[in-house]
């Protein structure tokens, strides 16, 4: 995970796009927690385009 | 029956895959008395003009190296397209990108910079870049123009055959020269190589693949019977196609991934983190710390002939466009 998100902090995605946990079946508000998290801060980065909108994809 | 006709090209390459060819020695008599060539750079002195002096579809063979960075290699490129009956993407820059498609990670302007600004050999107080259009007292002169990302030939225009490789071994352009002769090409579509890991095919010893540390090839001397990767060396086998007569491997050095990715895999880059990740045995954030420092350039290992045919293709820039 660490070596994924110093790769693809060369391709210039943000860390916070990638997250890693792990929940188990009994931890159903930890699990809705994370999600919450997760879509919160995806949010505020924003959609995702190649290239920041460019014109490469 | 006319000889059939073949041509050579290279685009953004290093002139390697035309010494490939050059490189089956006495073969080429053969392939000279098989075929007439008809165009090709690196030997012959033929120009642009004649070659679009030529009919649609009268050159029955291309073997196309290098990527596409540049409006010339773009137009030559579909030039070629049209004249010929079979186009092959040869050699890993036309396939995969290549060396060249580590370009990717940067962009043309921090190219420029770096090239004509930046280096310390560089005395230009001007700031003098390259243009397109340049008017002279004579009148224009022109350049091609460099694009901000680097392509394959397939992204480029359609292309029948990938011959893989940094550059393709001799034998597999026998291969494709014998099964041209005898009208026994594979499939379009095809990658002439094998459908197998180069893993598959390496004969070391392998035992148990857990790792607890990286290895750079200059730290390290390396067991040559062993398998690399058990030895904490970055070995692309598990991510890159097979085929190549393992090269690399016989010389005591890891697989860089020249043949691009096996069948079924999309992304080499992304699979050999993969293989990375299910081996590396450490615990603990530090040792995690220090593995990864141990990759010092995780994009440019893992995606070194294969950036410009991966799933993100270049780097995200804030603002961009392929062309000016």
């Amino acid at each position: 995970m660490a070596l994924l998100k110093k790769m693809l902090a060369q391709f210039g995605i943000e860390s916070e796009r990638v997250r890693l946990d792990w929940v188990s079946a009994s931890e159903g508000d930890h699990f809705a927690a994370i999600v919450n998290e997760m879509t919160e801060q995806v949010k505020k980065l924003g959609p995702f385009s190649r290239n920041g909108g460019g014109k490469n994809g | 029956m006319a000889k059939p006709k073949i041509a050579l090209y290279w685009a953004a390459g290093c002139g390697g895959c035309d010494v490939a060819v050059l490189d089956i020695n006495e073969k080429i008599l053969d392939v000279a008395a098989l075929a007439d060539i008809v165009f090709w750079p690196i030997a012959l002195d033929f120009k642009y003009h004649h070659l679009e002096a030529m009919a649609d579809n009268s050159i029955d063979l291309c073997l196309f190296n290098g990527a596409i960075r540049s409006s010339e290699h773009e137009k030559i490129a579909k030039i070629f397209r049209a004249k010929s009956k079979t186009m092959v993407a040869f050699g890993a820059c036309a396939c995969y990108g290549g060396i060249p498609a580590l370009a990717n990670l940067t962009s043309r302007a921090d190219i420029f910079e770096r090239v004509y600004r930046e280096a310390p050999s560089n005395d230009n107080g001007n700031g003098t870049f390259p243009q397109t259009v340049t008017k002279v007292s004579e009148g224009e002169l022109e350049l091609p123009e460099l694009f901000d990302i680097v392509l394959t030939l397939a992204q480029t225009v359609p292309v029948e055959y990938f011959i893989p490789g940094c550059p393709p071994p001799v034998d597999i352009i026998l291969k494709v020269v014998n099964a041209f002769a005898t009208g026994q090409l594979p499939p379009a579509g095809s990658v002439i190589a094998s459908d197998k890991t180069l893993c598959d095919e390496c004969e070391r010893v392998k035992e148990q693949k857990k790792i607890t540390r990286i290895w750079r090839p200059h730290q390290i001397i390396a067991d040559p019977e062993k398998c690399l990767l058990e030895q904490g060396i970055i070995c692309c086998g598990p991510a890159t196609r097979g085929g190549c007569g393992l090269r690399c491997i016989k010389a005591n050095m890891p697989c860089r991934g020249c043949f691009g990715p096996p069948p079924g895999v999309i992304d080499q880059g992304a699979k050999m983190v993969s293989a990375i990740a299910s081996i590396y045995q450490g615990s603990g954030e530090a040792e995690i710390v220090e593995m990864v420092n141990g990759v010092v350039d995780p994009a440019g290992t893992f995606y070194r002939f294969g950036l410009a045919d991966s799933m993100l293709k270049r780097k995200r820039l804030s603002q961009t466009q392929r062309r000016a």
